[in-house]
């Protein structure tokens, strides 16, 4: 393992009695990466990140964290990573500016530097008017905000969050994003969890597609769209008689195609032309338009409801 | 031959003192609440039982019923009040709070954790024995010295209590369990451990059952420690209540560990 790596994790299992949460997941994660974990409810990405933040007992496998292992230095790991978990997880009981204090005093920082720490932090997270409010009295919003500056508290190397805009309006979704571009450029190196696909695609070097507990896919999210998709994407849909007849056709060109109820997606390779396919669909809505990072994931973990 | 590792002391690292600060801080929000149900509750019985249905009895084992009963309250407060911190109060940060949770994200173990949260308890126990022995002292109940003994005694006492009590919040379901624990354990026990007339008037069979349970050798610790009358059989009960200590702290850090890390 070189020295910059930040995570490194070889063929990791984790079984919660008969039930299989990751089955075999290697990755390398480098310092001053940002990557995204991909993935439908149940795939196994919380797991994964729980393993690492240790909250979770390694079933199989090895794990590094910051170059330490995780079953026996968790201690050691924990002080130098912070965690933004799925739940918020504060303390009710006490106010904004009790609840950093307790969590530094649990980090066991020095006492001088805390108060300074502290309000560094309200400041950059725009939460000095609300230090003396109780937890119960926040908005969502500001809740996460808090969240993320309690896990910088003691001036972590890694930093997890676990579906950081779940749940946020688009003004506080803009700002975490714009908050997570500014921590790169610090070269922190940051692992997220995310169900928004545009937010992977803006924010992180690169993606891993998770689902039943394996990685299918892991690169940037270029060469994801390059390599699974393409060029350009064809969209179509057609009643469900003429449905066979043009799949036939798709078959006959070799395109590469997805089907969800009446909706076909053609996905055009480097070497095919799309006016070729313009001209076999005679549906009455086609589009073309650019590949994103949601075909890829959609191609890769299908359609399919979970935990319904 | 056979592991004996299980009887080393467990290494606990010292972050439990702030998960103690983090508790007395929140304490000293509630701290009129707390000092209600704490204090005046077994005040009231010391002044319904004690008092008022001891006034009818003219001595008890050689003493009035008032000090008979005295050092038996105590140490149904030293177990009650650190039987409930540690059910439904840490029941509700286990479960629905995630106070562990939160606080297992930063370095803390979960060793440091539980270690603070039974200290918390004890001290909690502590507090209210003080506050009824000060009460106490007015009505000319405390006479000498020997009564440091036995609030370090309950102490003790409410150690093991707390380890019990958080060993069952590891089992519970939901908030019902703890019904179970209190009417069908707690409230029995403290019927049958020699509060309110001596052990010797029981049944043997209940006699025998009462000395499973460790209220009984902490009330006639007290008893022989406030009436001077030591006898051997009291290093047995010390020896019963440091082991009690010892297994049920380690059962606690056991079972919330597997609970916190799956």
């Amino acid at each position: 393992m070189s020295l910059d790596t930040a995570i490194e994790a070889k063929n990791v299992v984790k079984k919660y009695n008969d039930f299989t949460a990751l089955n075999g997941v290697s990755l390398e994660i480098k310092k001053g990466e940002c990557v995204g974990l991909l993935g439908p409810n149940e795939a196994g990405k919380s797991t994964l990140m729980k393993l690492m933040y240790c909250q979770s007992l390694l079933t199989e496998g090895e794990l590094y964290v910051l170059g330490l292992n995780v079953k026996k230095n968790f201690r050691e790991i924990k002080s130098k990573i912070g965690v933004v978990p799925q739940e918020n997880m504060l303390d009710e009981e006490f106010t904004l500016l009790e609840n950093l204090k307790l969590f530094a005093r649990y980090q066991q920082m020095d006492p001088a530097t805390i108060e300074e720490k502290i309000f560094y932090l309200l400041r950059l997270f725009k939460l000095e008017e609300f230090a003396n409010h109780q937890i119960g009295q926040l908005s969502g919003g500001t809740q996460r905000r808090l969240c993320i500056a309690r896990a910088l508290i003691h001036s972590p190397d890694l930093l997890f969050l676990d579906e950081p805009t779940t749940g946020l309006d688009p003004q506080s979704r803009l700002w975490l994003w714009n908050f997570v571009k500014q921590m790169k450029e610090m070269a922190g190196t940051i692992l997220m969890t995310t169900h928004y696909i545009e937010e992977a695609e803006e924010l992180c070097d690169r993606v891993a597609i998770i689902d039943h507990g394996k990685i299918l896919s892991i690169d940037s999210p270029h060469n994801l769209i390059n390599s699974q998709i393409g060029n350009e994407v064809v969209e179509f849909h057609s009643n469900s008689v003429d449905l066979n007849y043009y799949i036939n056709r798709l078959k006959d060109n070799k395109f590469d195609y997805q089907v969800y109820h009446n909706m076909v997606l053609v996905f055009i390779k480097p070497n095919q032309d799309s006016r070729v396919l313009l001209e076999i669909i005679k549906s009455e809505k086609v589009t073309l338009r650019k590949p994103t990072l949601n075909d890829v994931f959609l191609k890769l973990a299908g359609y399919n409801l979970r935990d319904v | 031959m056979s592991d004996l590792t299980f009887l080393k002391l467990p290494k606990i690292r010292d972050g439990y003192k702030n998960i103690w600060l983090r508790n007395f801080l929140h304490f000293k929000k509630t701290f009129l609440v707390s000092f209600f149900w704490v204090i005046l509750e077994p005040l009231m019985y010391l002044g319904a039982i004690g008092y008022g249905l001891g006034s009818y009895i003219q001595t008890i084992n050689g003493q009035s019923y008032v000090d008979f009963f005295f050092p038996g309250l105590l140490a149904s407060t030293s177990m009650m009040v650190p039987f409930f911190e540690s059910t439904y109060n840490n029941y509700t940060k286990l479960t629905f709070q995630k106070i562990y949770n939160h606080m297992m994200l930063t370095r803390l173990d979960t060793y440091e954790i539980i270690t603070g949260e039974l200290l918390w308890s004890t001290f909690k126990g502590f507090f209210g024995i003080v506050g009824l022995v000060f009460i106490a002292s007015f009505f000319g109940l405390v006479s000498g010295w020997e009564i440091i003994l036995v609030i370090l005694l309950l102490t003790l006492n409410s150690w093991i209590f707390s380890g019990i009590a958080m060993s069952i919040t590891s089992w519970a379901k939901n908030y019902d369990s703890f019904i179970y624990a209190t009417s069908g354990f707690l409230i029995p026990l403290t019927l049958i451990s020699g509060i309110y007339f001596p052990i010797s008037q029981m049944p043997v069979l209940l006699q025998i059952t009462t000395y499973i349970f460790p209220l009984a050798h902490t009330i006639e610790l007290c008893r022989m420690i406030l009436t001077e009358q030591w006898h051997w059989v009291g290093y047995f009960h010390l020896l019963y209540l440091l082991i009690a200590a010892y297994v049920f702290f380690a059962l606690a850090l056991m079972r919330i560990t597997k609970k916190l890390i799956n």
